[in-house]
């Protein structure tokens, strides 16, 4: 006949029972609690702000970068001859976002005309089309005779969007001086900071209208009926090219240095802010490894001399039936518990220092651009690097609180 | 017809280190409900030794039977490290009681909690009718509430006793339980402990040096000598 006791062995000591005493523990030794959530504290919270700033400085410098489209553009400083093969193969290369082609750059000039008092001499043309990073959000023109004006020209025109104007050539055509104009429709404005000086965006065959008109050219789209008769266009002299990112503009640019194109685009200040984002991150990451260091160094002398304070404590524990691991996982239960209240004081320090650097600070900076700032995952981030910091902390420290035996218990040593 | 809860035969365990090893034999001891053995001997000979490995915190070196509530335990010694230790575990857990010298209690948690731990680590949630009789007994209601710090040795020791009763041990394994209390107190715990182990049929070891009280209860008892040079031989 099997014995009383031997029929109850199977079941093993609760978990959530050790869990709850570890946490008990905590709370009864509030002091020794306070040191370790107070030196997780002070390291998790210095080290989010500084983030903060480095992360706020460098996608506001990046921000700036990215919200102005011609930081995306590669310019060509001299005309070329550009075929159709050419245009295709720039499409398929990498980081290339946008191409369009260009007329000669004397040709990228019109009137722009509504009346006898509204009225803009020489205006930029340029061609536009899906795509186009100047456009942005705003509406393609579908049709010749729609166009995207600047904030500029709209305002000296008076015009708003849905309204119309004409937009007017001039060419001398055996030494008689001709005019040639269409009737524009206004599809969209651009804001203010896309092109300050009056410009307006036109189709491409529109503006290669402009340009064979110019040519001396019969052009039936600007209703001219002088002139040579129209021939397939079959290259131009320059383009329109934007990489499809910052990070993309300096490869974009070695890229048509190989074709033989001199070009010019902002790779130094795009490479200036790519160098603090290194540099800082740099600085960042040697800051948090050294205090990282110094609070798993704080945290395993606060650990260790727990574990021995504890050392009866836990092997009362142990005498009762709870394994060696539960002692490792009690003392882990317990670092991670701490590790998360330090964090999350340190979240609020981050916050506290954020609201200083960017209300207060902000007021001493003319462009009020002050940023300190982080992103949910970088919390989170944060959260499981302390957590998993604490407990390869404990795995060395909870070793010995594995190395407790029982009997140390009953023993008044 | 009731069997022997402990069993032992030639049981021999070795302690210390390379240069100083002593032995310690017992040669036969058995225990059945209700009764109680003083473990005695002079300091140092190995009492709480022998009790520790009784209660299966230490590992013996070698024993013809060992067995508790039928348990086979001299089959576990040879096991890996691992399994013993979960084993004994088990069986410490379930079947018995400890009485420690001093302290014994959880500081961060109160007397009643502290009572009701053995009881709630098995999952369980009601405590041994006894305790509630002892608790009234020995007046502990008002202390119920209390920390540890906030009681007096020998109400520790009262409170330890309780809690090793919380599920009703198969053994009950005291080590010098009143050797930290004034004559008076020791009397009255000592009293108490052979009383209810008397009443509730609880097989129990107890570790003592205080003669007089063995005498007093007329309990059998285990006599450590020195039989040579790092030697005891526990006799009844």
């Amino acid at each position: 006949m099997p014995s009383s006791l031997s029929t109850k062995l199977h079941a093993r000591p609760e978990q959530s029972v050790l869990f709850g005493l570890a946490l008990k523990d905590l709370f009864y030794d509030k002091k020794i609690s306070l040191c370790v959530v107070a030196s997780v504290l002070a390291v998790v919270g210095p080290l989010l702000l500084l983030f903060g700033l480095k992360f706020g400085i460098v996608s506001q410098l990046r921000g700036e970068l990215l919200s102005d489209p011609r930081n995306k553009e590669v310019q060509m400083t001299a005309s070329a001859r550009l075929d159709e093969e050419w245009f295709a193969t720039l499409r398929k290369a990498s980081g290339v976002g946008f191409v369009l082609p260009l007329t000669r750059s004397l040709n990228t000039q019109a009137d722009l005309f509504v009346d006898g008092r509204r009225f803009l001499e020489n205006v930029e043309l340029i061609p536009t089309a899906a795509g186009d990073p100047l456009l942005g959000d705003l509406s393609v023109p579908t049709q010749d005779s729609e166009v995207v004006l600047s904030r500029t020209a709209a305002d000296r025109l008076k015009l708003e969007v849905g309204d119309t104007l004409n937009l007017r050539v001039v060419r001398t055509l055996d030494k008689t001086l001709e005019r040639a104009q269409m009737q524009v429709r206004v599809r969209a404005i651009l804001p203010p900071q896309a092109i300050s000086r009056p410009a307006v965006l036109i189709t491409l065959p529109l503006l290669i209208a402009v340009e064979d008109y110019r040519d001396g050219v019969k052009v039936a789209m600007l209703s001219s009926v002088t002139g040579t008769e129209p021939a397939r266009r079959s290259h131009f002299a320059r383009a329109r090219i934007y990489a499809d990112s910052i990070d993309s503009v300096e490869r974009v640019a070695e890229r048509l240095q190989e074709l033989g194109i001199e070009t010019n685009s902002r790779v130094a200040e795009i490479k200036s802010v790519q160098a603090i984002d290194r540099v800082l991150g740099f600085v960042f990451a040697v800051i948090a490894w050294a205090a990282a260091l110094g609070c798993a160094a704080s945290m395993i002398g606060a650990l260790m001399a727990n574990i021995e304070r504890k050392r009866k404590d836990l092997a009362l524990l142990r005498l009762f039936g709870y394994g060696r691991r539960s002692m490792l996982s009690y003392v882990i239960a317990q670092a991670l518990c701490l590790t998360v209240i330090g964090f999350g004081l340190g979240c609020a320090m981050y916050f506290i220092g954020s609201y200083t650097f960017n209300h207060i600070l902000a007021i001493h900076l003319t462009r009020g651009t002050f940023v300190c700032r982080l992103e949910f995952i970088h919390f989170g981030i944060g959260l499981a690097s302390a957590m998993a910091i604490s407990v390869v902390v404990c795995a060395f420290g909870g070793l010995l609180a594995t190395k407790i035996e029982p009997a140390e218990s009953l023993r008044d040593v | 017809m009731s069997r022997p809860v402990l069993s032992i035969a030639q049981l021999a365990l070795e302690r210390g280190r390379n240069d100083q090893v002593f032995r310690i034999d017992v040669p036969k001891l058995e225990l059945m409900p209700g009764e109680i053995v003083a473990i005695v001997g002079p300091s140092g000979c190995g009492k709480s030794t022998l009790l520790e490995t009784i209660g299966l915190l230490l590992d013996a070196r070698h024993a013809e039977r060992f067995s508790i509530d039928d348990i086979d335990i001299r089959a576990s010694m040879g096991l890996s490290q691992a399994k013993r230790e979960a084993l004994w575990a088990r069986i410490r857990q379930h079947g018995l009681g400890f009485v420690p010298q001093t302290g014994g209690l959880l500081p961060f948690l109160n007397v009643w909690q502290n009572i009701c731990l053995p009881v709630q680590m098995s999952g369980g949630n009601t405590v041994d009718p006894i305790v509630h009789l002892l608790i009234r007994r020995l007046n502990l209601e008002t202390l119920l509430c209390r920390m540890p710090r906030e009681l007096s040795i020998g109400e520790r020791q009262r409170v330890s006793f309780v809690r090793s009763l919380a599920r009703r041990p198969t053994l009950l394994l005291a080590d010098e339980p009143t050797a930290a209390l004034d004559p008076g107190l020791s009397q009255e715990l000592f009293a108490l402990i052979v009383e209810i182990a008397r009443q509730e049929s609880i097989a129990t070891l107890i570790v003592t040096h205080e003669w007089d009280l063995v005498g007093q209860f007329s309990l059998p008892s285990l006599k450590g000598q020195a039989e040579s040079a790092g030697r005891v031989v526990f006799n009844a």
